[in-house]
């Protein structure tokens, strides 16, 4: 058992010793900042702040219920004069197979169409073709191709209907 | 608006400093030279070489902050400076034997000297660049030819008013209240990924003003080709990488010696990890004393801050050092060497947790700010700050580097991993609009600056401002009919 004295003392000790410890962390970062200070270095701070302020302002602005909030239903048509919901209800040909297409479901049409599924459909127009050799020799385009029917009538998949009577457009190449 | 401070400025010195370099020169900093001790964190220390703890000369204390006299050598600490000032004529300025910072003891306080800090950075080993793919050409050459490419570039594509192509828009509508070139694109089966990235491109000022003002050959353009020669994205000239393409630093440090590996990435995106730190500036500023998870917030800053901390590398990932000639321990840090002309910026929502092979979006808010100013994640920056922010020219530090930006536009993502929607709020003179597919609403600016962000894209300041000048007089393509119907909204606007 130490006595209490050298217990007073070891517990000075160290409060001593952590205290030193301190005193050069803290002279350490004021050294740095001054010198961030001095040179110039320091961010700004303000412009800082100020976003930050407006960002919490806005935050409780949007989340109280009482302000008219840009809840759907506020706007009962947009900039344009739609109103919502805007469902793509277009149709339109798809420039693959020519089948008509709501726009909607294009792109899961697309997905099977070109190649992806299981009921791939690669339609070869005359156009497709076309689009083929430029990107495989990447020369221009020469509107007729060498490869017509015959390999059409390898690569078609078993004769779905609207497929088979296409198979020319009428020369003008579409840009996809 | 705040003036912009420039990289670094030289203080002026004080009387005595200046009186010090008149009479002395740099004798005593070059005789302090041999005693200056770099570690391997970029700090710099003073060891006198006769052993023994350092005392102060007047009270053989050893404790607290000691100072070493720059012309006799004399140690004193922080109480008897002053003396030592007085019972010497001339000897007012001392060195911080811990930080070797220069101190004057008339003044009190800590002064700053460019040759002072010249000779502390000669005793630390800053690094080669690794990446030598070009050979003969030095990377500061490289980055310097390109930097000027880019700056040419943007002068381009931002000229376009004296462009004879420019024709000016007759506006059909009665009410002109919204700005030309913003239309909603039609979601065609779960592609609102693409659309609301879509919105963000078209919007893109240089980006944009280059597909109007028939920049782009559609017949000559490589891409399409499919020729990937253009695989080193540093040296593709095509649009995409004139507008985003920039460059990143990585340095890695090894923590025995100090010497520094660097290596330099292009990139055309910056994917940050969410900033989750329980202090946040403003809790500092209101003082409050306990980090508290309603009050810390978490933000762009913050993210970037952590993106380019230096960061241990785990004791199982030691790197051959080739000073040291062994595996060491090493410390990683990433800057922005040269910033691109529309800065993307991407927050990495999405955790996936190896251990339970699941993946989860992380919710929190994340605050942005609508002017971005760039210049402490440069690589000037980053490296002046490892090395103890020495009055010093590192490489990089042109001072017309522009780095102040806008953001233009902001793609949020609600719901989950499995199924959620993005939308993308554009700014356009200085009104925010809500693009959701073909939903087109304009909205407060609160309701962006509250939004959950996902991606941000800020441009150039100075390209921004000529973008909203632009947008009253919108390029068009002679080739193409202005009223080309576009399926489904334009048919109202044309009436």
């Amino acid at each position: 058992m130490s006595l209490p004295n050298e217990d007073n003392m070891a517990s000075q000790l160290s409060s001593h010793f952590f205290g030193d410890l301190l005193d050069s962390i803290i002279v350490d970062v004021a050294s740095e900042c001054h010198r961030i200070a001095r040179l110039g270095l320091d961010r700004n701070l303000e412009d800082e702040e100020e976003e930050l302020r407006l960002s919490a302002q806005a935050r409780v602005r949007v989340a109280d219920p009482s302000n008219s909030g840009e809840a759907n239903s506020k706007y009962v048509v947009d900039i344009f004069g739609q109103s919502h919901p805007s469902v793509a209800s277009e149709v339109f040909e798809c420039m693959n197979c020519g089948r008509s297409i709501v726009a909607g479901r294009f792109a899961p049409h697309l997905e099977k169409c070109m190649g992806k599924g299981r009921k791939a459909r690669p339609k070869v127009t005359r156009s497709s073709t076309a689009a083929q050799n430029r990107y495989s020799r990447g020369s221009p385009v020469s509107t007729y191709s060498p490869y017509s029917n015959s390999t059409s009538s390898n690569r078609l998949s078993n004769g779905t209907s609207g497929v088979a009577g296409e198979e020319y457009s009428n020369g003008t190449f579409q840009e996809p | 608006m705040s003036s912009r401070n420039p990289s670094y400025t030289n203080p002026k010195p004080c009387k005595h400093l200046e009186d010090y370099k008149l009479r002395h020169g740099l004798s005593g900093y070059k005789s302090i030279q041999k005693h200056l001790k770099a570690t391997p964190h970029g700090r710099t220390s003073v060891e006198m070489l006769n052993a023994g703890v350092p005392r102060c000369n007047s009270c053989n204390g050893f404790q607290g902050r000691l100072y070493l006299c720059l012309i006799c050598n004399s140690v004193s600490c922080l109480d008897h400076t002053l003396l030592h000032t007085q019972s010497e004529d001339g000897h007012d300025l001392a060195v911080d034997i811990e930080r070797a910072e220069l101190y004057c003891c008339v003044c009190c306080d800590q002064v700053y000297d460019p040759d002072f800090d010249k000779v502390v950075m000669s005793k630390h080993n800053m690094g080669v660049p690794r990446d030598d793919k070009h050979g003969d050409e030095s990377i500061g050459e490289r980055l310097v030819k390109r930097r000027r490419l880019g700056l040419g570039v943007a002068e381009e594509l931002v000229d376009l008013k004296k462009s004879k192509q420019l024709v000016s828009m007759r506006d059909r509508r009665d009410k002109s209240c919204y700005p030309l070139g913003l239309r909603g694109l039609n979601n065609l089966g779960s592609t609102c990924f693409m659309n609301s990235v879509l919105q963000a491109l078209l919007h893109a000022p240089p980006f944009r003003n280059y597909f109007l003002s028939e920049g782009h050959n559609h017949e000559a353009c490589q891409r399409r080709s499919g020729d990937r020669l253009y695989r080193y994205s540093g040296d593709c000239q095509c649009i995409a990488h004139r507008v985003f393409s920039g460059l990143l630093r990585s340095d890695v440090t090894c923590m025995t010696c100090g010497s520094t590996s660097t290596t330099y990435d292009p990139c055309v995106d910056i994917s940050v990890d969410l900033d989750t730190s329980n202090f946040s500036p403003t809790d500092i500023v209101n003082k409050r004393s306990k980090p508290n998870e309603n009050s810390s917030i978490s933000t762009l800053l913050g993210c970037l801050d952590l993106f380019t901390r230096q960061e241990k590398l785990g004791s199982e990932q030691k790197l051959f050092c080739e000073t040291c000639q062994e595996m060491r321990d090493s410390v990683k840090q990433m800057s922005i060497r040269r910033l691109p002309l529309v800065l993307c910026l991407h927050i990495k929502r999405f955790e996936h947790s190896p251990v339970r092979k699941m993946s989860r979006k992380i919710d929190r808010y994340l605050q942005f700010p609508f002017s971005l100013d760039m210049t402490p994640y440069l690589s000037s920056s980053i490296v002046r700050n490892r090395f103890g922010n020495r009055i010093f020219s590192v490489e990089g530090d042109e001072s017309d580097i522009i780095t102040d930006f806008e953001i233009f536009a902001v793609v949020t993502h609600s719901g989950t991993l499995e199924s959620g929607h993005y939308v993308t709020y554009l700014r356009l003179r200085n009104r925010w609009y809500k693009c959701d597919d073909a939903w087109i609403t304009e909205v407060d600016e609160e309701i962006v600056r509250a939004s959950q962000c996902y991606m941000m894209f800020y441009v150039q300041k100075m390209l921004y401002q000529k973008a909203d000048e632009d947008l009253s007089s919108l390029p068009l393509s002679p080739r193409r009919d202005a009223y080309l119907p576009i399926a489904g909204c334009c048919e109202r606007l044309f009436k």
